[in-house]
């Protein structure tokens, strides 16, 4: 197996990323509000409703961006280039933030709503499941030094580790459970949809900047580790050290 | 809870808002911290 082309980090990275997360602070700020303070509460869960307006788009972006690890894989293995080992590596980390973050929010809602902070429901399950799967493709990539391995053994993890998300999708629908169908625009009542809908945007736009900024330092770190030694380095490397032969 | 219907709770809800927060603020941070510190790392070495 070849792999070609060095990684190139994108110098404007930082600066692409800054304007992503500074578009989704203002986003979320108003999204927020909106849903803290002017959209009226649901008539059974009262106030406590209110946090799925950041647990819904919580839970859509994290499956995106682990879809997206999943697409990052197979674009690895079939083109060899670093740039989506780089990509693949910031997608996982922000797919499982946003999927632990998933739990914890779904728990705090639950304990008012059902009574306890978890129940092994298949949606709660298998949720957990591909938390933990995508933390072992993470702890994988921790442990494997050589570049080509690591790149290649976690891309088939990866893949692997991403059949569950759509488990996670339908899991409400093919099995009975206490956790509700899911939630879209169609689903929720119109007053509901605008902080819905602004969140979702919000947490999309922060999941893209953490992305870009995340893929910029594992790309320069592949650069770091795949770039060939300096001359007077190897030079030095070769040379026997005085004394040192017996 | 009073006949089937939640009342109060709003401390959920700000459990639920202030660790999101918490958590992607401290994400976005340490990112940054490390993005600074390779800038600095890349000025040095030109020097």
């Amino acid at each position: 197996m070849s792999v070609d082309l060095l990684p190139r980090p994108n110098p404007r990275a930082p600066l692409i990323a800054s304007g992503l997360i500074a578009v989704s602070v203002v986003l979320l700020a108003i999204g927020s509000y909106i849903g803290l303070f002017h959209a009226p509460p649901e008539h059974f869960m009262g106030d406590v409703q209110r946090i799925m307006y950041v647990h819904v788009p919580t839970a859509w972006t994290a499956m995106l961006v682990l879809v997206v690890a999943f697409v990052c894989a197979i674009a690895f293995l079939f083109s060899q280039r670093w740039k989506w080992d780089a990509w693949l590596e910031a997608s996982i980390e922000v797919g499982v933030l946003l999927a632990l973050l998933l739990c914890v929010q779904g728990s705090i809602w639950a304990k008012p709503t059902w009574g306890v902070w978890w129940d092994w429901d298949p949606r709660l399950t298998s949720t957990a499941v591909l938390c933990f799967a995508f933390l072992g493709v993470l702890a994988l990539r921790r442990f494997v030094e050589d570049p080509l391995k690591r790149a290649t053994w976690s891309a088939v993890a990866t893949i692997i580790a991403a059949a569950d998300v759509p488990i996670v999708y339908m899991s409400v629908k093919w099995w009975n459970s206490l956790h509700q169908t899911q939630s879209t625009p169609q689903t929720v009542a119109s007053s509901m949809v605008t902080p819905l809908r602004i969140n979702a945007f919000g947490i999309l736009f922060l999941a893209a900047g953490f992305l870009v900024l995340r893929s910029h330092l594992a790309q320069r770190r592949l650069a770091g580790e795949l770039a060939p030694p300096l001359p007077e380095r190897a030079e030095a490397h070769v040379q026997p050290t005085l004394g040192g032969a017996s | 809870m009073t006949g089937g219907i939640i009342t109060g709770g709003w401390e959920f809800v700000w459990a639920a808002y202030g660790l999101t927060f918490a958590a992607l603020a401290i994400y976005g941070g340490s990112l940054a911290l490390k993005i600074r510190g390779e800038a600095r790392n890349d000025q040095e070495q030109k020097r």
